[in-house]
């Protein structure tokens, strides 16, 4: 019935905006204008009895096809309820609080800041009685965390902790490598898990731990309230200097990052930290502290291009958030009691920031 | 079901209080439903009663699953240096395009074996309507292997696979002379493609075809090879 003979095609090159705009928005603007070419032909065998058309058509029993490559986010709302109302459908009742659990911060409170040098610098000049001069003041700072600490577990010493972090780390790094998901949980908290484990999927790396050149130590804590006055974080910082082994392989097996042979001297601040009010908090990886005085990183060996990031329209964006914040607010008013609304949402901002930079091994 | 059940159990304990809660944070409140809602629309309607794509008997038709699975392949680390860098590939495909497979095979098999820059080039100078498929699929393949599979450079890459698969079917009817029917079918196709890092090969297909002098060549060798039987 269809068969077409082809007797003669006829390119018609023109302008057609209409033919560029359906499936070709997707291409780069260059390629566009080399598809603007539209195929006609003329068959001949037809009649040529322009009223035979409307009896043609009438052999075929119309049936609606449904477009199968329709995305859900393309068929706008008005559409959507049209849809919906000629099949008969109800919308889904929307749900409006969220259930959320809390067990670790999102972020690290009163972080550490690494003395530059290593906090090498002589006491005798400006710059390094400020350095010293702030030491002693966040010193105590910590000893009073230490002592909070110790009332909830009570052999916890800042001179033995250093051993077990190190553990912790060895072992929150060995299951990294070996991409064990669930094991990993025990040993690194949830705000650090997708910074761990992003990109992970694809990769085979082989990371060892070769040895502690100083023995860690503990150079900072803190303890926090989150929400309630019972509901206690510690984090502790620990201060590492380690050689290890690093190397990256890509899908295919080869070397991305690092090398097998090459060992490197790694000085690291990591921040543990654990649920004190809860009697089965572990201590757990929560994240490195990363130095602005660091020296850059080594590029990547492949080149690669570099992409503008397109600047997303931000008051829209915010309004919604801000609003889902609100709401968050408001119904943990109603459900917990000694709670005030300014603590909920510092407590919920670090969850929502950005992405911070992935820890430099 | 049970996380269902929880929340209901939550909305009934909150109802009353709402009513009680300061006049600042039910507007809160008020303002936030048009913001969820938006998100809700945007999910897709399975409930088309009738239809191919109804859910009631063809629940088990997920398309084709099993392409995609090769991305995920992880090989292990390649063991000397002086071994050659194994090749990159992507595996990438579009589905339940509307067109039919028959006519989506000139196309696949036409582009099969060319580096994707030529394969670019050529298909914009194919007039049938699958071609603007073909290529888009091809550009989506390239966009992929630069940014998730570590290929460095995005025009050293080659067409290895170029393949067409038969989609949803819809039937349907015509009329002919002296009450009798035929059928019509509406066809849908999915292309498959992957891509390969280097240079195309020079022959796509095996065996290489011969030039004229191998020809010669074979057929001297042929003759010499000859046993003539009861000779000398």
């Amino acid at each position: 019935m269809e068969k077409l003979v082809c007797a003669s095609t006829k390119i018609v090159q023109m302008q057609m905006p209409q033919l560029a705009s359906a499936g070709m928005r997707l291409l780069c603007p260059g390629l566009q204008n080399a598809l603007q070419v539209q195929q006609v032909r003329h068959r001949q065998t037809k009649h040529w009895k322009p009223e035979f058309k409307r009896l043609r058509r009438q052999k075929f029993i119309k049936i609606e096809l449904p477009n199968l490559r329709e995305k859900p986010q393309d068929i706008s709302k008005e559409e959507m309820r049209s849809r919906m109302k000629e099949r008969g459908v109800l919308p889904p009742r929307p749900w409006m609080e969220r259930p959320f659990h809390i067990s670790c911060t999102g972020g690290i409170f009163e972080a550490y800041v690494p003395p530059e040098g290593d906090g090498k610098k002589s006491i005798i000049s400006s710059s390094g009685t400020k350095q010293k001069l702030e030491f002693l003041e966040k010193k105590s700072k910590s000893l009073m965390a230490v002592r909070k600490i110790r009332a909830y577990e009570e052999n916890f010493s800042s001179d033995d902790f250093g051993v077990q972090a190190q553990e912790i780390y060895i072992a929150a790094h060995t299951h990294m490598a070996a991409k064990e998901k669930y094991k990993i949980r025990e040993f690194v908290s949830e705000r650090c898990y997708p910074e761990m484990m992003h990109n992970v999927k694809d990769k085979t790396i082989h990371w060892r731990f070769l040895q502690s050149l100083e023995p860690p130590r503990v150079v900072h804590a803190r303890v926090t309230e989150v929400i309630t006055k019972e509901n206690l974080f510690a984090q502790v910082t620990v201060r590492f200097h380690t050689q290890q082994m690093l190397a990256i392989y890509d899908r295919f097996g080869r070397l991305m990052h690092g090398s097998e042979i090459v060992t490197k001297d790694v000085l690291e601040y990591v921040v543990f930290e654990k649920h004190i009010s809860n009697e089965y908090g572990k201590w757990r990886l929560h994240d490195k502290i990363i130095p602005d005085w660091l020296p850059a990183k080594q590029p990547a060996p492949i080149t690669y291009r570099i992409t503008d990031e397109i600047v997303e329209e931000a008051p829209k964006e915010l309004s919604g958030g801000e609003q889902t914040k609100q709401l968050e607010t408001g119904s943990n008013q109603l459900t917990d009691i000694n709670m005030s609304g300014s603590q909920t949402t510092t407590s919920i901002q670090p969850h929502t920031d950005g992405p911070k930079p992935t820890p430099a091994i | 079901m049970h996380k269902v059940i929880r929340q209901m159990a939550q909305l009934t304990l909150q109802t009353p209080l709402l009513a009680t809660a300061p006049a600042t944070s039910v507007a809160k409140l008020l303002a936030v439903p048009p913001a969820i809602t938006q998100n809700v629309d945007c999910c897709g309607v399975h409930t088309a009663s009738t239809g191919g794509l109804c859910a009631k008997w063809n629940k088990h038709n997920y398309g084709p699953r099993k392409w995609l699975e090769y991305n995920k392949t992880v090989h292990p680390p390649q063991e000397s240096q002086d071994e050659e860098p194994r090749k990159a590939y992507v595996c990438h495909m579009r589905t339940n395009i509307k067109y039919s497979p028959d006519k989506m095979w000139y196309i696949a098999a036409f582009v099969r074996g060319m580096s994707v820059d030529e394969a670019l080039k050529q298909l914009n100078f194919v007039l049938k309507k699958g071609a603007t498929d073909v290529r888009e699929t091809i550009l989506e393949a390239q966009q992929m292997a630069v940014e998730r599979h570590n290929v460095e450079y995005k025009s050293n890459l080659w067409i290895a696979e170029s393949f067409v698969g038969k989609g949803r079917v819809f039937k349907g009817m015509r009329r002919h002379a002296r009450g009798r029917f035929g059928r019509v079918e509406y066809k849908h196709c999915h292309y498959f493609l992957r891509l390969e890092e280097g240079e195309p090969p020079q022959h796509y297909y095996l065996p290489e075809p011969q030039t004229p002098q191998q020809q010669l060549e074979q057929w001297l060798e042929q003759m010499r090879s000859r046993k003539v039987i009861s000779s000398l």
